[in-house]
């Protein structure tokens, strides 16, 4: 009988004194694990490749119009990476709790910045979104709620991005959740991308990375806009019918145009049984080989 | 050892990712698979990040003169490497090899290789 007085109010001093949910810690350095797309996601994708991305008409009109010379525009140099980067770029992240002052609640998680990319900051105390017709920028907005172990971010005010450094395009009016899922000293980023001008449906990639105890940045180097050759008042850009790229996959891989130029469609693995009779395994490989 | 082994390769991938990263896709703004040779003059050399870029003034095939950027690798990067914000001047004589850029309006070469035969000084990857 003592001892269950004694352990009733025990077991509820246990359970206060720990998260009423099942939060995890996510602070620490995570190194990136850069074989999940490599090509991708280190020299960058070939032009005119969107096999998997679920664009609808806008979207791949937008993607055929894109010249590279544009990033290299001195006001455009800096611009157009949004926290899709984390999914799309190869950089590692460091992860940090910020705490209330009073309370000792955490009030928001941070993802430090890289060169092109804006720290990330998920308010977890539980504010709103801004009007929708707050101003967006390249940084967004982003809230964040645990279930259970998981944390689920949601960015919006957005400014444009890009999907695919070939021209993919997320639009202003794009949200992007970002799922963190942690095992052991391993750590599983989701991220979805839900955009209403250039997609038909979510477009998913998922990134994995290792705890590592050599400290990754805070914030990396600055972009630094400059001179990269594109003559000033120019805008480069392609007209429609005139992309010299539109062939590129077939030409090197032997990749249909219709898968190269994406579509809802083209994320399915049925999508293979419908083309396949139109692949055409090329004589020789011509690059991005393997060696 | 296997498990050593593991994180050597984990290592080597990791870095040579980042090594290769562009903020662009180099692979859609460059043709990678060839390669031309510039000699001409520095014009200016701008240490920087996300890409470095030497700028040199050169003569084409029909005596005009052309200005070609360079794109190299970011600053960070350089530095590991030795190459420091004033290794190159304006006025300087250089060769350099690189791919050349897929819109031959913009005059891009990506870096491979550079030297300067004055003083013999080289950087970038492989040299032939």
């Amino acid at each position: 009988m003592t001892l269950h007085k004694i352990s009733l109010p025990l077991a509820v001093l246990l359970c206060a004194s720990f998260p009423a949910l099942a939060e995890i810690d996510l602070s620490g350095s995570w190194a990136a694990i850069n074989h999940e797309d490599a090509l991708e996601r280190g020299g960058g994708p070939s032009p005119a490749d969107w096999a998997g991305i679920p664009f609808n008409a806008s979207g791949r009109a937008k993607a055929l119009s894109f010249s590279q010379s544009t990033i290299s525009m001195p006001e455009r140099i800096c611009w157009f990476q949004t926290q899709w980067h984390i999914a799309a770029g190869p950089f590692s992240l460091r992860m940090w709790a910020v705490p209330d002052p009073i309370t000792g609640k955490v009030v928001a998680w941070m993802i430090g910045a890289w060169e092109t990319r804006a720290p990330m900051t998920i308010w977890m105390d539980g504010r709103p979104h801004p009007s929708k017709n707050a101003p967006h920028d390249q940084t967004g907005f982003t809230t964040g709620v645990w279930n259970g172990d998981e944390l689920i971010a949601t960015t919006t005010h957005l400014k444009t991005g890009y999907i695919r450094r070939n021209g993919a395009a997320s639009s202003d009016q794009a949200t992007i959740t970002t799922h963190f899922l942690r095992h052991g000293d391993l750590l599983t980023v989701a991220l979805l991308m839900d955009d209403p001008v250039y997609l038909t449906e979510p477009y998913i990639l998922t990134r994995s990375y290792n705890l590592s105890t050599n400290p990754v940045a805070i914030g990396g180097p600055p972009c630094i806009t400059g001179d990269e050759g594109v003559e000033s008042g120019t805008v480069p850009h392609y007209l429609p019918g005139k992309n010299p790229f539109v062939d590129e996959m077939t030409k090197v891989y032997g990749i249909p145009e219709e898968a190269a130029m994406g579509g809802p469609e083209t994320m399915y693995p049925e999508f293979r049984d419908k083309i396949k009779n139109k692949f055409v395994m090329p004589a020789k490989c011509k690059q991005n080989c393997g060696n | 050892m296997r498990s050593k082994l593991l994180a050597l390769v984990f290592a080597g991938v990791t870095v040579l990712g980042v090594k290769a990263y562009a903020h662009h896709s180099f692979a859609s703004t460059y043709l990678e698979d060839q390669r031309i040779t510039v000699e001409g003059d520095v014009l200016q050399f701008l240490y920087r990040n996300p890409h470095s870029f030497v700028h040199v003034e050169a003569k084409d095939a029909s005596g005009n003169t052309v200005r070609w950027a360079v794109e190299w690798a970011a600053g960070g990067q350089l530095g590991s490497q030795g190459v420091k914000h004033d290794t190159l001047k304006p006025g300087d004589h250089v060769i350099i090899v690189g791919s050349p850029g897929r819109n031959p309006d913009d005059h891009r070469l990506r870096m491979i290789n550079i030297t300067r035969p004055s003083d013999g000084w080289k950087a970038g990857g492989k040299f032939d």
